[in-house]
């Protein structure tokens, strides 16, 4: 075989396939973090496994034009700064870091738990993209030139 | 007390493989066998038998449950091993740059 960049093709065709299912797997389980057993880094992690899953078929180059780099680095570092933001809210309000502003809602509901579920969020994305953005640092480091960034 | 020599016959494993192991990779594996090692113990800690999982649930009779502070200290500790592993992975990466093999046997000149 010659050197097409990524996998074979029942390698390429399966994540195609199944790399969405990933996805919405690790969304629910961000979602549901206040529920039951999961949250942010857990799902996080799912996540960075699904872009990860493209990463290893289809190769780094495809990565490259298949996802807006710049703009998930950006969301990367802005992820973080929202969730000191969310923190800060609570100081603004009159408590203590974190404190929740929000409405608590209907115990069990999807929408309750007050700001749990936006930190669950937002961890979620950073831990996703921080992970991804490190094993694929790790991918793009040529043993021949040293590291170029 | 069997499961926490069985624990620690698991961590000892990981140490076996950091000290005699002279594939970079391989000792990379020990270590986080050795993670895990400690991470079960942890976990171990805070068990209680026929104990529930500590999660409130619609309709779920209150009872006996798990410790749930060991599982928040573990999932902390799984994310400063994950930590650690991407930096030796980044470490062996630079040593393979610079002799051209993971093996350690034939590391040379480390200094400078």
């Amino acid at each position: 075989m010659g050197r097409t960049p990524g996998m074979t093709l029942i390698v390429k065709t399966v994540v195609r396939l199944i790399v969405w299912l990933i996805f919405l797997y690790g969304i629910y389980i961000i979602l549901h973090g206040h529920l039951s057993p999961g949250g942010g880094f857990g799902g996080g992690v799912v996540l960075a496994l699904g872009f990860l899953c493209v990463l290893l078929a289809y190769g780094r180059a495809f990565i490259a034009e298949w996802l807006p780099l710049p703009f998930l680095r950006r969301l990367d570092y802005s992820s973080l700064m929202l969730f000191l933001a969310a923190g800060l809210m609570g100081m603004a309000a009159g408590g203590a870091f974190l404190r929740n502003v929000l409405a608590k809602g209907h115990l069990f509901s999807l929408f309750s738990a007050g700001l749990i579920p936006i930190l669950n969020i937002l961890i979620g994305i950073k831990v996703g993209l921080s992970l991804f953005f490190a094993v694929l640092a790790l991918a793009e480091f040529d043993p021949e030139k040293g590291a170029e960034e | 007390m069997t499961l926490y020599v069985l624990c620690f016959a698991l961590f000892l494993v990981g140490l076996y493989g950091i000290l005699t192991k002279r594939d970079l990779v391989k000792i990379i594996l020990a270590s986080g066998i050795m993670g895990y090692a400690a991470n079960l113990l942890i976990v171990l800690i805070g068990y209680r038998r026929d104990a529930v999982y500590p999660i409130l649930e619609p309709g779920k009779e209150a009872a006996v449950m798990v410790d749930p502070l060991p599982q928040a200290l573990v999932l902390t500790s799984i994310v400063i091993e994950l930590g650690i592993t991407a930096l030796l992975v980044a470490l062996a990466l630079r040593l393979y740059q610079k002799n051209k093999t993971f093996d350690i046997s034939k590391t040379r000149r480390l200094a400078g």
